[in-house]
This record gives structure tokens, C-alpha cells and sequence, in this order.
């Protein structure tokens, strides 16, 4: 534990703007004896606009992290904001608008639904919804995704790169605040890895999207602007603009 | 295998128990039938034997030919002076007159007690003072056997039932003039208050040979040995004293085996009825079974392919699933060898609301009863599992390696041809068991019907795809749901279709039955229609070949009025014609023109005469008579009579192939009751003015119902309709497993979608929108199966209509507001039916459903 945390601590986080902010996140799994403190008084802010990595060993709490922070399960302690909306307070239903609504998601597997068709499964939020894209605007998300061509196939006719892209489309078309990816590229060969991650960094840097995405792969997370480190529950360092090689030094150095 | 087959049981404890559930219903009707039934065979045949405990041996007349088995014992009368003759024989210690007939009692609120035309018969007997220990009846305290011609004793059930008592004048119907007794005691008939439920009304024996037979005649003649003296000893000396070959002399053992038999064949329909509807519940619950291994199976392939990986072979990989088919099934049928025994106690319940009373006593679990439904059971459970076990074996190891696909994959053309093998095969079969002229055929009805069945459902995963897109159309307007709901529906079209199947077999029966029922109604209208110049008709009191009926003083009377121009009794009775035994009717011929049009062809009613018989076009056909050819005609009481053929008739939906002169009746007829009179009025009588004097005259016949067309015809489909409920209450049963069966294969498939739906919910899909999407994909299954089984059902029907045609049914009607009723219930059952998968869809956890192990 050579590196400060000191950076990380923000004082008192009401700076508006961010994307999703975590305050005093504490999460714990069971009770008593078997009590397993998951999240331990984590804060952090995601900026509008950002792509942040997080990293971690297994057990660090990163995968607990991201579904707090994307309203899919509930904080012990603390508070959970997105676009300033604080999240514990909210009921289902209204959870479920917000994610519908506000949020994106990339899983690594399971990730679309097989009677759809790739068209069908980009637009599922907006169907559920019950609302139509604006004109042009599955197009001009297929175009830039790749797949325009692909969009009348289900998720068997397509390869492992293109569900993910499809998936992508889908995280996007709602234009969220922010899109949550749980290691996207860990099913897929390098090749469509590459081309997955070159597609979230350009949405970072041409529509101005914010993505949060737990990764294994030090690569992957040369792709973002910042990689927050996990460790037993709490934010043990941060790294600006990273590349695969500092990365890799700073898992190192963690690690001994 | 069976370390293997054990946990895979447990680990899947509620998705078989549900299967098991309709196993259990099946099983359950089935043990339920046998116990209840073997509890009334061993009741009666212990009282049978306690009540003839003292008879020996019977002396009656013989039957020149013997009628069908049913009650009515249609037998000459004999002498009671042959009384003293058996007295003298040595080795009798008693004898005893049996003097039996139509008696009905009328109750406290001038009610006639019982309904012979539709439940048990009213009986009416002598007391023989003088052989009390032989008489079945015994007294309640406070009575005393009647002793003159102005006495009656009662049994103890209709005194119950009429609110009558001891001292009471009680009227009695019988073949006279009804007229008033005073009761003097209550009976019991062994230890039951009456037997099966029948009313009993005991006279003298001089009044009870006058009112119920003739003076001077008995029925038969029972007679008690002496110490030391066998039955057959008894019976052999009898035979030596009374050589009379008229005469017929059994021992009292036989007469209680025909007792006995008499109540099995009573019990038969009963019985055979039940079955079937058990035998339909298992059936349908077969395919519940199939679907819920198949869905078991493709859900585990993976694991059942790593098993193969590390080594299992073939056989044991279908083994083990058969292994799982007979646990499940020898659960299901224990326990639904225990529900059997409740329903044994409902049946009992059931058939005293029919007015059948059956003394309580402990039910009779045989051990075959025991073995027949484990067995059974266990081997239909067994037989559905078959097929996904052999596909069990047939998972390649490497599918543990591969992602696998649940999509359709079996070969559309192939499945196509074999399905419509089957339908055909099965059509045909259907088809010979509906025309051909073969025997049983009911057995080739049964068993093409259910082969049409399972050839739909081999075609229905080639159905389900266009017709689920189809019949899920209007759910896409609705909105999300409805549009995920289909796409579900049609993405799997094996299981949509199966967990259809279950739903369309009972529709289609349901369908089949509404068809038969609204054309047989229709074709009693029609004919009533055509055939009834009668105004009126009077019935209520019995029915054709039953013992029971109105007084012929009834017609009389009704004869007698002004405002009537002719009235005439029908009546009926076993006769031999023609090789066959049949129920005859028999007429007075001089009013038949009056009241009937049966499409008289050739010959007249006016020159019938007493030795006239009037025959069908379609016998005339068949057996190439005209007018003036002789016809022999045996009866159980007379023998052979010749008889000419003098009128030739169209209509015979209403009279049969033969119609008798009154004077054959009255002559060969063990019973001299009208079970129907009918009536015109006489030109310029209004109707409601007759209406009012014929009513006056029946006021004297407490059971007797005036009708008139319109409500005759109501009467009579009515009958029908009653029939109608029984039938729709145990359709229900399989509408109720068919339902398991939706919600079964919507909980299988949405414990395969976990991690679909967790995606949903993730993404944005509502607990409402969700529900809302289990409900649709329910509502398309339900609506699929009510299509195929209204559609199959409706042909069906068809084709058994055209094959009734030579009975009488004559009119195709097919009742589309009722058949509409049907899909929508059924539909609504969908709905029901996803209410418990569809919560419990909607209660997943996110997160659980999306953390990927």
C-alpha cells in the first residue's frame, strides 16, 4: 500500500453535472459472523462525458460497485445519485423507469434477448416504453456501430462482436446519462475486443456519452480516461488518461 | 443410475409435482371408481344374502326367452293354489307368495314419492302373514304388517322422504284407480331403509294380487327347507313334485346371484362411464408429462451431455430418465390412490342427490383396485417420458462444450408427413368404428379419436408457428408485452403446441359433446315436429321398458271428456323379432292417425285388429316384408306369437321398427301401465280450455305431468341437458389438468428465461409489463389449443352425427354461441393459468437472473 488514497476523497460531493456520484457507499452481504463488507465507504464522482474503468482483483467489490451505481441493487449505507436523482429512494417501479430511461448496460453474456430480432433488441427500451426512435436515429446508431446490415438477424445469426455492438446500440439509443459495460469484451476474441472498445471511446468523444466499465483487461481499460483500482471494498488509487502499460504497473505495484 | 436419478428429482421438486398432479387426478378417478363401486357390490350382495337368508328354493314361471339384463323381470304370473302343492312336498318348512308390482306412494304435500322414469323404481308387494321369517322386509317398532284390503305398511325411506307416518291414509298409485290406505307400520328392507332407494309399499296378499297382478296369480313361490334339507335337495324334490314344465324351480342361491347381478349391471353404465372420464384424465395428462420431461430434458442438456463426456452410455442416460417417469409416477399414484378413497365418499353423495340411496359401511379397498391404479399409473407416466428419454441418450457429448441452442430444430417435413400418417390412420379407424358394421365398434371410435389427437399434436409444432403468429396479432397492438409474449409463443413452437395439446383434447371433447347434444336436440324437435299430431302429451310416471307408469284408468278418464277427441296410452315390453331382442311399443290402432303422422307408406292402422303389427320401411327393407307377410314376435312371458304385417311407416325415430295392436300388450305385456298418454282435442276446443279439463282429471295423479308440444320438447331435451351437465362437470377435470399443463410450461420456460427476463428488467421492463408478457404468451397458448380442439371437436361431432343418422338424429346443429363460450372461458383459463409463473417472473431478482452462473 505504497500509493496514497488521499487524491480520491472528494470533500463533500455537491458539485452538480456529474453523471452518477456514489456517497459513502457501504455494502454488506449477510450478517454476522458470515458478514462479507462488500463496499466500504466508497465515494466517487463520474463526470458527464467520461469513460471510467474499474479495476480489481475477484472479490474487490468492482461487479457490487457497478450495480449499485446502475440501480440494480441497493447501497447497506450512503447514497447513490444519478443526473443528481438520489437512487435509494426510489421505488421499483420508478428504478426501473430510471434504468429504462437513464441508463445503459453491456453485459459480457446474456446479453440480448433470442426471439428478437438485432432491430428489435436495440429499440427494446424504447418499445417498452412504448415509444418509437426518432427518425434516423437507429440508423445513423447501426451506421456507426457496423451493423447496419445486420439489424434484420437474431442473436444466434450474428457472431459474438456483433451481439456485443448490437448490445451497445441498445445501451445507446435511449441516449442515457450514463452506460454501464460488465466486462463487454470477455467473451470475445481480440480482434472484436478492439473493435468494441474503439466503438465506446468514440461515443465517448463524438456524442459526449458517459460509460462506467468493470474490466479484467488492462487493455480494455487503456481506453478509458480514468481507471479507478478496487481492493477490499474501497478505492485504493486512480489513474488518469492510463495507458496498458501503467496500468499493468499499477496492478503491480497494488499487488505487493 | 439411480445416484443419479435421485437428486435430479429433488432438484426439480415443484416442476414435477406439478406433473405429478395430473397423474394423481387421473389415478384418483380411477381408484375412486373402483372402490365406490366395489363398496356398493359388497354392500348389496350382503344385504342380498342376509334378506333371502331364508329362502331355499323358487318356484316361478319360465321365460320362453330371456330379455336383456336390466330390473324389469318380465315373467308370466303362476297359480297361488300351487302354494298348497309345495307345502305337501317333504323337506319344506315354509312357502311363501311373492306378489310384486307398480305401486307409488304420494307424500304429505300430494307429491308422488320417487320419479321411476328416471330413478330407482316404486315396488309394491304382499305380506305374508304366515311366513314372516322369509319376508326381506322387517318391521320398525310400533308397526304392524296390513291385515285387510284398506292397509298398507311403507318403507322407512319414503315415510322419511313424505313426511308420512304410522296411522296416516296415505294415497297409492297402482294400475287401478289411485286410491287411500291407512299405514300401519314402517319397513326396512335388511338393514337398509329401502332397497337402493326404491319405495316400497306392502299390502295383504289378496289386495296386493288384486292391485298389483292378477287374483288368484303370484309372481313366484319362495320356499323354506326343513332342517337338514340342501338347496339342491330341496330344489331336486320340488322338481319331482311339480314336473309342469312351465315351471321353473331354482334354489335360493341362484335367486340371490341374480339379485347381485342385477345390481352390477345397474352399476355398469356407472362404472364404464367413470372409467372413460378417468381414462380421458390420464390421457390428457399424458401429455402434460411428455411436455414436462421434454422441457426437463433440453434444459439439462448440457449436464446430461457432460455425463456423457465422463462416460455414462446411451442406456443409462435414458435410464435415468425413466428412472425419474416411474418415481413420479408411483408417487402420483399412491397419492392418488388415497384422493380415490375421498371421491369414493363424493360418488356416494353424488348418487343420493340422484335419489339412489346406498346404506353407509366401510369402504372396500381391494387389492386389485391397489395394483390396477399403481399400475396404470406408473405406466402412463412411464410410456409419456419415453420419447424424452430416448432423446436423452441421444445428446452428444460435445453439446456440454457448445452453447446450445433451444430453438426449433427438428426437420418441419418430416414431422409434417408422420403427424398427418397418424391423423389419417386414426380418421380411418374413427370411420370404421362410425360406419362399418363391426363389432365393438365403440372401441375403434376410442381409439381413432385418441389417435386423431395424437396426430394433431405430432402436427402441432408445425401448426403452432402461422397460427400463433396469427391468433397473437391482436396482442401486438396492445402493446410490448403482447409483441414479446408472441415472439416467445412462436420461437418455440414444440412446447407452445405441446402445452396446447392438453388444452385442445379437452376443448375438443367439450366441442364433440356440444355438437351431439344440440343435434340430438334438434332432431327430437324436428321429429316432434312432424310426427306429433297429439296435443298433449302426459309423462312423467316412467319410461319405455320400465316397470312403471300411469293406470290405464288414466286414459279413460281422459278419454271420457267432452273436450277430448281421442287419447291413447303407450306401452312397452321385451320382445324377440327378428332374431333381436328389443323394446317394443304397443298402441291402440284405431286413434294412432289421430295422434301420430309416422309416414304410413303402405297399409292402414284402422285394419291392424289384435294380430296386426305395424313395421319400418327400413325393416321392410331388410328383411324383404310387405303387407300380409307373417312376423313372429317371442315374448319372456308368452312364447312365439304370430303376428301380420298390415301397416309399413316412414318416421321411426318415434315408434321404432315395430308397433304392436293394445290387445298384444295386454296379452304378452308383464306390465299394464301407459308410460305415456297423448292427447288431441276435440275440434273447437280451445286450447286452454282443454288444458283445464284434462287437468281436473289428472288431479287424481299425483305424478302425472301434462305438457304440451312446446314443452314436451323442453321436457325431453331437458333430459338431455341433464346428461349434458354430468358430462361438462367431468370435462372439467381435463380442462383443469390441460390448464396445469399452461402453467407448468410457462413456469419450465420462464425458469429457462431467468436471465432473459433478469436482461428485461435491467433494461427497463416493468414487474406489470412482465406479468402482462406471461399472461399473453398464456393467452396465445390457451387460445391455440381452444382453436385446434374447436375445430377438431367440431368435426368429430360431424362425423358422429352422420353416423347417428339411422337412430334418429337427423340434424346437423352445431351451437356456435355455446362453442364461443367455451374459447372464451378457455382463453380465460389462460389467464388464470399464467397468474402463479407470471408473479413469480415478475418477483426475480435483477440481479440474481443476470449474475451469469
Amino acid at each position: 500500500m505504497g500509493i496514497a488514497a488521499a487524491s480520491v476523497h472528494t470533500e463533500e460531493p455537491v458539485r452538480s453535472g456529474a453523471a452518477a456520484r456514489i456517497v459513502d457507499g457501504v455494502k454488506i452481504y449477510g450478517a454476522g459472523d458470515t458478514a462479507v463488507r462488500a463496499l466500504d465507504s466508497i465515494s466517487a464522482e463520474f463526470a458527464a462525458g467520461e469513460f471510467c474503468a474499474i479495476m480489481g482483483p475477484s472479490g474487490s467489490g468492482k461487479s457490487t460497485l457497478l450495480h449499485c451505481l446502475a440501480a440494480l441493487d441497493r447501497l447497506t449505507s450512503g447514497q447513490v445519485f444519478i443526473e443528481d436523482v438520489e437512487v435509494g429512494s426510489l421505488g421499483d417501479k420508478a428504478l426501473t423507469l430510471l434504468r429504462r430511461e437513464r441508463i445503459g448496460f453491456v453485459f459480457q453474456s446474456f446479453n440480448l434477448v433470442p426471439t428478437l430480432s438485432a432491430r428489435q433488441n436495440i429499440v427494446l427500451p424504447l418499445t417498452l416504453a412504448g415509444r418509437r426512435p426518432e427518425p434516423g436515429r437507429l440508423e445513423s446508431l447501426a451506421d456507426s456501430l457496423g451493423i447496419a446490415d445486420r439489424l434484420r438477424h437474431r442473436p444466434d445469426q450474428l457472431s459474438g462482436g456483433q451481439q456485443q455492438r448490437v448490445a451497445m446500440g441498445r445501451a445507446l439509443i435511449t441516449q442515457p446519462a450514463l452506460v454501464f459495460a460488465d466486462e463487454p469484451t470477455g467473451n470475445l476474441d481480440s480482434k472484436s475486443a478492439t473493435e468494441l472498445l474503439e466503438q465506446m471511446r468514440a461515443t465517448v468523444d463524438d456524442m459526449g456519452q458517459t460509460v462506467v466499465m468493470v474490466t479484467h483487461d488492462a487493455r480494455a481499460a487503456a481506453y478509458a480516461d480514468r481507471v479507478l483500482f478496487l481492493a477490499d471494498g474501497r478505492i485504493v488509487h486512480e489513474l488518469t488518461s492510463p495507458t496498458t502499460d501503467s496500468v499493468l504497473d499499477t496492478i503491480r505495484a497494488l499487488g505487493e | 443410475m439411480w445416484r443419479i436419478t435421485l437428486p435430479g428429482l429433488l432438484a426439480h421438486k415443484v416442476r414435477y409435482a406439478l406433473t405429478a398432479v395430473a397423474v394423481v387426478l387421473g389415478v384418483a378417478f380411477m381408484a375412486g371408481t373402483l372402490i365406490f363401486t366395489d363398496t356398493i357390490k359388497n354392500t348389496f350382495d350382503g344385504l342380498f344374502d342376509d334378506v333371502y337368508r331364508n329362502t331355499d328354493a323358487v318356484v316361478r314361471a319360465r321365460q320362453p326367452v330371456t330379455p336383456d339384463a336390466n330390473f324389469t323381470n318380465q315373467r308370466h304370473l303362476i297359480d297361488a293354489r300351487l302354494i298348497d302343492d309345495v307345502r305337501s312336498v317333504p323337506g319344506v318348512a315354509q312357502a311363501r307368495l311373492g306378489v310384486g308390482g307398480y305401486a307409488q306412494l304420494v307424500g304429505k304435500d300430494g307429491k308422488a314419492i320417487g320419479n321411476p322414469a328416471a330413478g330407482a323404481p316404486t315396488l309394491g308387494e304382499g305380506w305374508n302373514p304366515d311366513a314372516q321369517s322369509m319376508e326381506p322386509y322387517t318391521f320398525v317398532a310400533g308397526g304392524r304388517p296390513p291385515a285387510n284390503g284398506d292397509e298398507v305398511a311403507i318403507d322407512k325411506h319414503s315415510a322419511d322422504i313424505g313426511h308420512l307416518a304410522v296411522g296416516d291414509r296415505v294415497t297409492v298409485l297402482t294400475k287401478h284407480s289411485p286410491r287411500q290406505y291407512t299405514i300401519t307400520g314402517l319397513v326396512r328392507w335388511g338393514t337398509a331403509d329401502s332397497p337402493l332407494g326404491a319405495s316400497i309399499t306392502l299390502f295383504d296378499l289378496d289386495t296386493a294380487q288384486r292391485v298389483l297382478g292378477k287374483p288368484g296369480q303370484v309372481d313366484e313361490i319362495d320356499v323354506m327347507a326343513s332342517p337338514g334339507v340342501s338347496q339342491d335337495e330341496l330344489v331336486q324334490r320340488l322338481r319331482t313334485a311339480l314336473p309342469d314344465r312351465s315351471l321353473e324351480i331354482i334354489t335360493g342361491a341362484q335367486v340371490v346371484e341374480e339379485g347381485q347381478s342385477g345390481i352390477r349391471d345397474a352399476l355398469a353404465f356407472f362404472d364404464t362411464f367413470l372409467l372413460v372420464f378417468a381414462g380421458v384424465a390420464l390421457f390428457v395428462g399424458s401429455f402434460l408429462i411428455f411436455n414436462t420431461f421434454s422441457i426437463v430434458v433440453a434444459q439439462r442438456m448440457r449436464e446430461l451431455a457432460l455425463l456423457r463426456a465422463v462416460g455414462a452410455s446411451r442406456g443409462q442416460m435414458m435410464r435415468s430418465v425413466l428412472g425419474e417417469s416411474v418415481v413420479i409416477g408411483l408417487f402420483a399414484s399412491c397419492v392418488g390412490l388415497a384422493a380415490g378413497l375421498g371421491l369414493a365418499v363424493g360418488l356416494r353423495g353424488l348418487l343420493g342427490a340422484f335419489g339412489i340411496d346406498i346404506p353407509s359401511s366401510g369402504l372396500v379397498v381391494q387389492s386389485r383396485t391397489v395394483v390396477v391404479s399403481v399400475v396404470v399409473g406408473t405406466l402412463v407416466t412411464l410410456a409419456a417420458a419415453l420419447m424424452p428419454a430416448w432423446k436423452a441418450g441421444r445428446v452428444a457429448p460435445v453439446a456440454a462444450l457448445q452453447a446450445v441452442s433451444t430453438g426449433e430444430t427438428t426437420r418441419r417435413i418430416r414431422r409434417t408427413v408422420n403427424g398427418s400418417i397418424v391423423v389419417v390412420l386414426a380418421t380411418v379407424v374413427l370411420l370404421i368404428g362410425l360406419y362399418a358394421d363391426v363389432p365393438h365398434r365403440m372401441r375403434y371410435v376410442g381409439l381413432g379419436g385418441a389417435g386423431l389427437f395424437v396426430g394433431i399434436a405430432v402436427l402441432g409444432p408445425v401448426l403452432a408457428r402461422p397460427l400463433g403468429r396469427a391468433l397473437g396479432l391482436p396482442l401486438t397492438w396492445v402493446g410490448p408485452a403482447g409483441r414479446l409474449a408472441r415472439n416467445n409463443a412462436v420461437h418455440n413452437p414444440k412446447r407452445t403446441s405441446a402445452a396446447a395439446a392438453a388444452l385442445m383434447i379437452g376443448v375438443a371433447l367439450v366441442a364433440l359433446i356440444a355438437v351431439m347434444a344440440s343435434s340430438t336436440k334438434s332432431s327430437i324437435s324436428a321429429v316432434i315436429d312432424s310426427s306429433m299430431r297429439a296435443d298433449f302429451v302426459v309423462s312423467g310416471a316412467g319410461q319405455m321398458g320400465g316397470q312403471s307408469g300411469f293406470s290405464p284408468a288414466l286414459q279413460r278418464s281422459v278419454a271420457a271428456l267432452p273436450e277430448v277427441s281421442s287419447a291413447t296410452g303407450l306401452r312397452s315390453g321385451s320382445a324377440r323379432i327378428g332374431g333381436e331382442m328389443m323394446m317394443v311399443l304397443a298402441v291402440d290402432p284405431t286413434h294412432v292417425g289421430d295422434l301420430f303422422d309416422v309416414d304410413v307408406q303402405r297399409g292402414d292402422f284402422a285394419d291392424m285388429g289384435d294380430t296386426g303389427i305395424a313395421i319400418s320401411r327400413h325393416v321392410a327393407d331388410a328383411r324383404h316384408l310387405s303387407i300380409g307377410d307373417p312376423v313372429t314376435a317371442s315374448f319372456p312371458t308368452t312364447g312365439s306369437q304370430q303376428y301380420v304385417v298390415r301397416v309399413v311407416y316412414g318416421a321411426r325415430q318415434l315408434a321404432g321398427d315395430y308397433v304392436l295392436p293394445l290387445a298384444a300388450a295386454q296379452k304378452n305385456f308383464s306390465t299394464q301401465l301407459d308410460f305415456q298418454v297423448y292427447i288431441r282435442l276435440a275440434d273447437g276446443v280451445a286450447p286452454d280450455v282443454g288444458r283445464r279439463a284434462v287437468e281436473d282429471a289428472l288431479a287424481a295423479y299425483p305424478n302425472a305431468t301434462l305438457l304440451d308440444r312446446t314443452e314436451f320438447k323442453a321436457e325431453q331435451e331437458a333430459q338431455i341437458d341433464q346428461l349434458l351437465g354430468l358430462m361438462y362437470g367431468l370435462l372439467g377435470l381435463a380442462l383443469v389438468i390441460a390448464l396445469i399443463g399452461i402453467a407448468n410450461t410457462l413456469a419450465l420456460s420462464i425458469h429457462e428465461r431467468t436471465h432473459e427476463l433478469g436482461l428485461l428488467r435491467a433494461v427497463g421492463m416493468t414487474r406489470p409489463q412482465l406479468r402482462r408478457t406471461v399472461r399473453a404468451e398464456a393467452v396465445i397458448i390457451a387460445v391455440l389449443g381452444t382453436v385446434e380442439g374447436l375445430v377438431v371437436g367440431t368435426l368429430l361431432g360431424w362425423a358422429v352425427v352422420l353416423a347417428l343418422k339411422s337412430e334418429g338424429v337427423t340434424t346437423l346443429s352445431i351451437p356456435f354461441g355455446q362453442l364461443l363460450v367455451v374459447a372464451m372461458l378457455a382463453s380465460l383459463a389462460g389467464v388464470v393459468a399464467a397468474t402463479a409463473p407470471g408473479r413469480r417472473a415478475a418477483r426475480l431478482d435483477v440481479l440474481r437472473a443476470i449474475s451469469r452462473h
